[in-house]
């Protein structure tokens, strides 16, 4: 008896829907015409849908003559450090494996795609929810004895097909399989269903696998500002007095300024950082702070108001984007309509205050303020919606009048003179403070949310820490524990009972004294 | 269906001389026609579906056949199929499954086993335990021993398996007793090969007719006072007949080994499993052999106590492999040695866990913590711990490095229709305050899950209604009970509707009208708009409502997210008393994508304007709070990194797998949400209308913005 000869495992982790069945389908044909006993195992049930899943493959490389009518026992379930070759439409799912043993150093080969689905988990956080991919990607190569990571979800998309046969395709150029390209190739073929788009992923797999390529960088989406001739002034006085760590998010948010606005309002914003400029020396910050504020502050000037979304809207660049997205060809017809609900608030805004304060108050009586509001989609293709968006946007030479503004630069001159405080008693304080702007974004009842919460943080941490109430390494603490737990649930339960564990503490802390 | 079984189906025409290949719940499909079944009926779910899904296709090979086939409506109906045909020479299975369906089969399992069978009953059940399992974790083992019903658990593999079927139909002949063979969530999806034999026709069956009922016979009925002699039957005739017929017929197996003072007994459907623990220690190979003694209970119930006692005599240590609680197999081993006054020592819980399944880790660390306490004449115990160990080494540190992996659980699919009941619940509730919700089996259980989290109890299959008559008169605010109308049909028509409206009840009923049994594969039923024969069935939700009483009744297209919110919010406020029903109507959307797919594709071919909407989200004006993802949840609604380059947290993104449901803008309007979405609407083979409309638009806002115009060039 030989207990030393074994199969060769090959598990395979998937999203429900990515047709991991059908790979399975190919890798056990594929076998089958080679006269290979292959078995293969799943768990389709409940998590078809989306869910993680997994199937797994066994097969013996010998022919029924070279076996002599012996038939091979083969197991149903992956073990634990057993696995040959980990095929991995998702980057979480190929950790999945290995957190749960079944890859090893000694043995496994692990196909993995760098792209990510996101999990629900991740994808409903109020602010980022994201695992870190470095996590994933650290325990993949730790515990494989190779690895082969792509981006199958991009082939698959450069090559309008399923990822299934760029896994495949994966498969067949790893070089651990005991039957070449052609075999799996004809399986695809055998199968008859959508060849060509299947051959095409099977072989931009094949080839990337093949190039042993580590997943090639997604490159950089981020749209920066261009540049500006007027503010060329402005910018090399950035250069030449700011802290290196702060410039290049200083000149992003000068030139997203002037755009928002006009270059005065760009010069505010410079003006406004002066201070935090020299707060940030003198705390040694070496700029972390001057940035982290530097880009917390254009954000918040550039607040979203109806004028900004107007201009948004029409954009071209942004028909250029969504023509791209969608694939359309020259001349090809399409229309685009925006959801929009505009209430009382979105309408005073870009009233004079004069104007705005008595219509909102009424509202505010009268409970109008969460109940009156206009759900419209708007054609901004078409030229009577476009010429309505067109209008909203021709207000922004107004907007210092409006009611929005005037607001906006209340709150941003308390916000910013919180942080210069912070900083007379401790550089990482004011960091805190400076970073708890994030909570402020977006639009009615989330903006709302978040400026309550802010207020909220102020009172019960902010001002305590400032006022020495709250000891010092403890209070910068507080202050990203506040926000933190502000940014876990939108009903605001864990804020509160976070805010009364640090009321609490400094009680025991007396008490204890 | 979800899918076609076209290959599967030519495979059931398979005969003599042929090699079948597929998966192992095709290859009892195809056992069952070689056994020549008269019918087949059942229920469908995973992981049996399939059974029935191809005999609906095979319809052509059935007829040829004389055989019967039909899908039920509940496990229950499926069973009482049985109860009626064991008085003729009739073979007939059904199908379901287990524990659940066994559950809702009890009844008709309890009378039909008492009387006896005189053509062979099986019953094929799914055992639903471990990974990948969606219902409660029980054994449906309880069941064949009260009933004295024999349980098959085959060896994973497709030869043990049909032959199991063929046989599994003479023993039920040979003792008069019911059979049920289980095969778990793997095998059922195990591929292999076995050689084909030819079909054959029933004795009796739709060729060859009965011509009618024998003689009354009191006896042949589960009625008193014959009952108090069929239970005398049972134990005392039948048990032993089964007994004899299993060792007869050698359907349990024993694997000899050297290592005599030891062995294992195990549940026919763990063997490979076992086998492989075994090899990755050392002590068995591919093929099957082992230096460890096996008995392979492919008849998992009754026991054969002289094949226990032969397998036990001059043993010392026994270890019986045995999943899910009680050890039924334990317990009746240990008693039977106990009265043989055999001394082996038997061991089973306890190196190996109580609960949950034996996965290749539990059986390598139960089979090494058992080798260790047996310590065998001849083997080095030390060096198989310490072999062991080595392969379990690297297994902290890589769990310890992942530990906060945030679980994917399966959800609604792209475009579901009845996500959107769930973000119109959430919007009610933000109004009326939260209400105790009682879920149901379906997709919409879905909803348990994140985004939603809703649901404060879940109980069988259409017993949501049912189940909140205890909350409601005792709690403030009206319960909501969610029932899909496969659950409708399947039982909650009767156990929810009418016991409500006969109490004269209370409280919310929103049924799911997606048109089938979307979870278990897309299976028509009832109310559908098709049937397998092509009509529609003709049973209607609604008008079987209104006809029991129900007067409160609101029919609702599911993705109106406001008038939903608003019909729910009126149905929790009302004064009025009564059932408030709403039905929440919109076909599922894979069905729909499959049909719409296919004619879309034909449209574009032949040339013909095709309309292709999908939503997406302005990244520059999204700011990243996912609000829309909390109300939503569709899987390609999701998160990417923010463009802007000032911005950390990412923005949400729709994707290219994106149906144009809708609900996005629905629920950007219900929940007064940002301005980012959009709905762009792509024609393809436009007509002259759309051309010249969309030259003009064109035109004249590039003659507003000359950037525009660039865009088009």
């Amino acid at each position: 008896m030989t207990t030393s000869e074994r199969p060769l495992t090959i598990l395979i982790a998937a999203l429900g829907g990515e047709g991991g069945g059908v790979l399975t389908g190919w890798i056990v044909s594929a076998a089958d015409s080679l006269g290979y006993p292959v078995q293969s195992t799943s768990i389709p049930g409940v998590a078809q849908r989306t869910g993680a899943t997994t199937y797994y493959i066994e097969i013996l490389p010998k022919t029924r003559s070279e076996l002599g009518g012996r038939r091979p026992v083969f197991a149903l379930t992956p073990g634990i450090g057993d696995i040959d070759i980990l095929v991995a439409s998702e980057l979480m799912e190929a950790a999945r494996a290995v957190a749960a043993g079944f890859v090893t150093q000694e043995r496994t080969l692990t196909i993995a795609s760098s792209g990510r689905f996101y999990v629900m988990n991740e994808k409903v956080a109020m602010a980022d929810g994201r695992y870190d991919q470095n996590r994933l990607l650290a325990a993949i190569e730790k515990n494989s004895q190779r690895r082969i990571v792509i981006d199958m979800e991009a082939l698959a998309r450069q090559h309008g097909t399923m990822v299934n046969a760029v896994m495949l395709g994966a498969l067949a150029g790893c070089g651990r399989l005991p039957f070449g390209p052609d075999v799996l190739e004809s399986a695809i073929r055998a199968d008859g269903k959508a060849v060509d788009s299947n051959l095409r992923g099977f072989q931009a797999g094949l080839a990337a696998a093949r190039e042993h390529a580590s997943a090639a960088e997604r490159p950089d989406a981020r749209r920066r500002q261009p540049e500006v001739a007027d503010l060329q002034d402005l910018e090399d006085e950035i250069c030449a007095h700011m802290p290196l760590a702060a410039r290049e998010v200083v000149v992003e948010g000068l030139r997203r300024l002037a755009a928002y606005q006009d270059s005065a309002y760009a010069r505010l914003y410079l003006d406004r950082l002066a201070p935090i400029k020299a707060a940030d020396a003198q705390a040694g910050k070496d700029g972390a702070l001057l940035r982290e504020t530097a880009r917390h502050l254009a954000l918040r000037m550039s607040y979203e108001d109806v004028i900004r979304v107007a201009q948004a809207k029409i954009d071209p660049a942004r028909r250029h984007r969504i023509e791209r997205d969608l694939g359309v060809k020259p001349g090809q017809p399409y229309a685009i309509a925006e959801f929009l609900k505009p209430g009382i608030e979105e309408f005073c805004s870009i009233l004079p205050p004069i104007l705005a304060r008595p219509i909102l108050a009424v509202s505010k009586r009268f409970g109008w303020l969460d109940r009156v509001h206009v759900g419209m989609e708007v054609q901004s293709t078409a030229i009577l919606g476009y010429l309505r968006f067109r209008a909203l946007a021709a207000l922004r030479p107004f907007r210092r009048a409006t009611f929005r503004y005037k607001e906006e630069q209340a709150s941003i001159e308390r916000w910013l003179a919180l942080v210069a405080e912070g900083a007379t008693r401790s550089g990482d304080l004011a960091l805190e403070i400076a970073e708890c702007a994030r909570l402020i974004k977006g639009y009615g009842s989330t903006h709302k949310r978040g400026t309550q919460n802010f207020a909220l943080i102020e009172e019960r941490v902010i001002r305590p820490a400032l006022d020495g109430r709250l000891p010092m390494p403890r209070a910068a603490d507080a202050i990203a524990s506040a926000r933190t737990a502000a940014l876990t649930d939108p009903e605001g339960e864990t804020l509160q009972s976070c805010l009364a564990e640090i009321d609490a503490q400094p009680a025991l802390r007396i008490a204890a004294e | 269906m979800e899918r076609s079984f076209k290959t599967e189906v030519e495979s059931l025409k398979l005969g003599n001389g042929d090699v079948f290949r597929g998966e192992g719940i095709l290859a009892v499909t195809k056992a069952l026609l070689q056994s020549g079944v008269s019918y087949v009926g059942g229920y469908q779910g995973a992981p049996v579906s399939h059974l029935l899904d191809v005999m609906v296709e095979a319809e052509d090979l059935l007829a040829e056949l004389g055989v019967h086939v039909e899908t039920c409506t509940n496990e229950a109906s499926a069973a009482a199929m049985l109860g009626a045909s064991i008085n003729y020479p009739l073979r007939g299975a059904v199908t379901w499954k287990s524990i659940v369906g066994t559950n809702v089969a009890a009844d008709a399992l309890s009378n039909l086993s008492s009387p006896g069978v005189l053509g062979g009953a099986m019953i094929i059940i799914g055992e639903d335990y471990g990974e990948g399992a969606s219902v409660i974790q029980e054994r449906s083992y309880a069941y064949a021993m009260k009933s004295s019903m024999w349980l098959l658990d085959p060896r994973p593999d497709l030869p043990t398996i049909v032959r199991c079927v063929e046989k599994g139909f003479e023993l039920s002949e040979a003792s008069h007793a019911p059979v049920m063979l289980e095969l778990r969530i793997r095998a059922c999806h195990v591929t292999g090969e076995f050689p084909a034999s030819d079909n054959r026709s029933g004795a009796a069956s739709g060729l060859n007719k009965l011509e009618g009922p024998p003689r009354f016979d009191y006896a042949r009925l589960a009625h008193p006072p014959v009952t108090f002699i069929q239970e005398r039957l049972k134990v005392e005739e039948r048990l032993p007949a089964a007994r004899k017929f299993i060792r007869e017929q050698k359907l349990n197996e024993f694997v000899p080994g050297d290592l005599s003072d030891i062995g294992i007994v195990v549940m026919g459907g763990l063997t490979n499993s076992v086998l492989r623990a075994l090899s990755r220690l050392g002590l068995a190979d591919l093929y099957g052999q082992s230096r460890v003694p096996l008995h392979v209970l492919n008849v998992a119930y009754p026991l054969v106590p002289e094949e226990v006692r032969e397998f036990c005599a001059g043993k010392k240590h026994v270890l019986v492999v045995e999943e899910g609680y009680p050890d039924y197999i334990e317990q009746a081993i240990n008693v039977e040695l106990r009265k043989a006054d055999i001394q082996t020592r038997v061991t089973g819980k306890g190196p190996l866990p109580n609960t949950g399944e034996y996965s290749s880790e539990v059986l390598l660390k139960g089979v090494t913590a058992f080798l260790a306490q047996a310590k065998p004449a001849g083997l080095d115990t030390d060096e198989i711990v310490a072999r062991s160990a080595r392969i379990f080494a690297h297994m902290p540190a890589a769990a310890a490095s992942l530990r906060d992996l945030p679980p994917r659980p399966p959800t609604f699919c792209t475009g579901c229709p009845e996500r959107p009941v769930f973000s119109a619940i959430k919007l009610a509730q933000r109004e009326v305050g939260p209400t105790h919700i009682s879920a149901d089996i379906g997709c919409h259980a879905f909803a348990t899950f994140q985004p939603f989290n809703m649901g404060n109890s879940i109980l069988g299959y259409g017993m949501s209604l049912a189940s909140a008559a205890a909350v409601g008169p005792n709690m403030e605010k009206r319960p909501i009970a969610v029932m899909g109308d496969g659950g409708f049909w399947h039982n909650g028509v009767i156990t929810g509707v009418a016991s409500n409206l006969f109490n004269k009840g209370d409280g919310v009923l929103i049924v799911m009208q997606n048109g089938y049994t979307s979870a278990t594969g897309l299976q028509f039923m009832p109310s559908s708009k098709a049937s397998r024969a092509g009509a529609a069935p003709g049973m209607d939700v609604e008008k079987t409502l209104r006809s029991l009483g129900v007067t409160w009744l609101r029919k609702v297209r599911t993705y109106s997210v406001s008038t939903m919110t608003k019909t729910l919010k009126e149905a929790l406020r009302s004064a009025e008393h009564g059932l408030k029903v709403i039905i929440a109507d919109g076909e599922c959307q894979l069905a729909r994508q499959r049909r719409v797919r296919a004619e879309n594709a034909q449209k574009l071919a032949a040339g013909k304007r095709v309309t292709r909407t999908k939503f997406g989200v302005d990244d520059e004006i999204c700011t990243g709070d996912h609000s829309c993802i909390r109300l939503s949840g569709c899987p390609s609604l999701t998160v990417k990194p923010s463009p802007d380059p000032l911005r950390s947290d990412p923005v949400a993104s729709v994707i290219e797998s994106c149906v144009g449901c809708g609900l996005c803008g629905e629920v950007a309007h219900a929940a007064v949400l940002c301005p980012s979405f959009y709905r762009a609407e792509v024609v393809s083979n436009p007509g002259w209308r759309d051309r010249l409309l969309f030259w003009l638009r064109r035109r004249i806002i590039g003659l507003l913005d000359p950037r525009m115009d660039e865009a088009a060039a």
